[in-house]
């Protein structure tokens, strides 16, 4: 716990850091003024509980299946093959 | 200039023309087109729907509205058994499992699918040169951006190749490419239209949306795709625009509102102030109450966009790394797998997003930043109940800027983003803004408050008959 992880691993992309066009855009936000008197609602687009559909499954069809396999970057006998997962 | 779609019909119904000639007429301009608009040309899903069509008719039966008008699909939409890569090397050979809702709901009304369309990767862009397709040039100055990111749909409908197509707006996709080539373009109400079937960019704000070259063919197609969806929770129910929507006017003394700081801002261009200026004065004459509102200034706006489109893109597309989806680098380990895959699949612009969402969700900057960016979002929809509760409709310039040439955008984010200025905050607010290409240089926006979009039809229709 506490090891911090850097952005090129968060973001799984080679070499990856802060970019100073993305910084300028933070450093407008972190000088903003929250008008603390204003009550907002932040959950603006949020789903109400009782709106929630059933958890439930619904089976895709044999068309759609056979399309998902035909996306796995990597299949043998119909499953996707998953790279070694367990390394350190 | 009135319904095409209903022009169309008319002339398949009487068998003026047919079905299969007007779709290939489509698909022979878009073969020969040098636009960059298309992705995928979808020769013969097309003319076998086409086909069908014909016989119907042939065997003297009645045909829907929509039924055999060939249409155009932005190329982050689902279409079952057709390629749908987002503009990426990553999913340019992804095969669509299944059909977006909205198309479905298209096509269930017999609307036949061309093309589909080339965008900015993933969504993220604003001149549709994000692309690994080649940058879309504009219909009107081929040396000139098509704007994004929707830039493909908004060309094919602008030089005709599709009657209507189907855009995606998070920050102002539709609305400013449908400026930029003088076409109407509508981002309705968040959650009017399904989105299932779409690929996520900022799921908070992404919204489904028509391009027309009339208002009467963006009602038509709007009706169609409206609806609550079981597949998003976000959708809801509501009532169709009428015809007579389309065509009242907005009676004297309708309550205009226009936000000062977009207007005085150093940031407009003079001839876009200009002629905004003009506007009012003539709306004014009309008699028309118009009133000055106080708003957010754009930097801020921009900011808080970005700040909360790139952390909601990063999860969004966390998933691509190999394993599901896309080609899969080889590597010495799983991480290394996962990294050079996305390293040398996503373009420059896409990565700088993901790594900026990431560096806003990362400790110590989401309190910072995205939590703040929530805050202030909460506080830019706040503003916008309290206008609307003093004006009926507002007003502003789609862009800061005129349409820019081809090939600075991407060497300039910053700029790039800032051209969003008038956009993002509509988006933030989940509000329906239309773009008509009216008045200014880049088309003008017509935005109202929450589910009120049948008024910006009125609107529109009244802006065309005295501007």
């Amino acid at each position: 716990m506490g090891k911090e992880m850097t952005l090129d691993v968060l973001s799984s992309i080679k070499g990856a850091s802060a970019s100073k066009v993305v910084e300028d855009l933070f450093e407008v936000i972190k000088k903003g003024h929250i008008n603390s008197n204003t009550v907002v609602n932040t959950n603006v687009n949020a789903v109400a509980i009782d709106d929630l559909r059933p958890d439930e499954v619904i089976n895709s069809s044999a068309t759609e299946r056979n399309l998902i396999i035909e996306n796995f970057p990597k299949e043998k006998n119909g499953f996707l093959v998953v790279p070694k997962v367990i390394e350190e | 200039m009135a319904s095409t779609i209903q022009a169309l019909h008319n002339k398949l119904q009487n068998k003026e023309i047919s079905c299969t000639d007007l779709v290939q007429q489509k698909l022979t301009q878009l073969k020969e087109s040098n636009y960059n608009s298309e992705t995928t040309i979808l020769d013969e899903y097309a003319l076998d729907l086409a086909k069908k069509v014909d016989s119907k008719i042939a065997n003297g039966e009645n045909i829907g509205l929509l039924e055999g008008i060939p249409f155009g699909v932005k190329d982050v939409y689902l279409l079952q058994g057709t390629y749908s890569s987002a503009g990426s090397d990553f999913l340019k050979k992804y095969k669509s499992p299944y059909t977006a809702t909205a198309i479905q709901k298209l096509l269930d009304a017999g609307a036949i699918p061309v093309v589909k369309e080339n965008c900015d990767s993933f969504g993220h862009g604003s001149s549709s040169e994000n692309t690994v397709f080649g940058a879309v040039k504009n219909a009107l100055d081929a040396n000139k951006v098509a704007g994004g990111s929707s830039g493909g749909s908004a060309v094919n409908v602008a030089k005709d190749f599709t009657t209507f197509s189907i855009g995606g707006d998070t920050g102002g996709s539709i609305r400013q490419p449908a400026g930029y080539n003088k076409v109407y373009g509508l981002k309705p109400t968040y959650g009017r239209i399904s989105r299932y079937g779409l690929m996520a960019y900022a799921s908070s704000t992404d919204c489904v949306g028509p391009i027309a070259q009339s208002l009467e063919d963006i009602q038509l197609v709007l009706n169609v795709m409206s609806g609550k969806d079981y597949r998003d929770q976000t959708s809801y129910a509501s009532k169709a625009i009428s015809n007579e929507t389309v065509t009242n006017t907005l009676p004297k003394g309708t309550k205009i509102g226009y936000y000062k700081n977009f207007i005085e801002s150093d940031a407009l261009a003079p001839s876009i102030k200009a002629n905004f200026e003009t506007m009012l004065a003539t709306l004014k004459n009309e008699g028309m109450e118009i009133v000055p509102l106080d708003f957010f200034d754009g930097n801020m706006l921009v900011s808080t966009y970005y700040a909360l489109a790139m952390a909601e893109t990063a999860s969004n597309l966390a998933r691509l790394d190999g394993t599901n989806y896309g080609p899969r680098a080889e590597g010495n380990s799983l991480k290394e797998i996962y990294s050079v895959t996305r390293s040398e699949n996503f373009t420059e612009e896409t990565q700088r997003r993901i790594v900026g969402g990431n560096q806003v969700l990362s400790q110590g900057h989401s309190e910072e930043i995205y939590n703040k960016a929530q805050e202030l979002r909460g506080q830019i929809s706040h503003h916008f109940n309290e206008n609307f509760k003093k004006v009926d409709i507002v007003l502003s310039p789609v862009t800061p800027n005129p349409v820019p040439e081809i090939g600075n955008n991407l060497k300039d984010p910053m700029t790039m983003y800032l051209s969003d200025a008038y956009t993002v905050g509509f988006s933030l607010g989940g509000l329906p803004t239309l773009t008509a290409p009216l008045a200014l240089e880049t088309g003008v926006q017509i935005t109202a408050a929450k589910k009120q979009d049948a008024i910006l039809f009125t609107c529109a229709n009244f802006l065309k008959q005295v501007l």
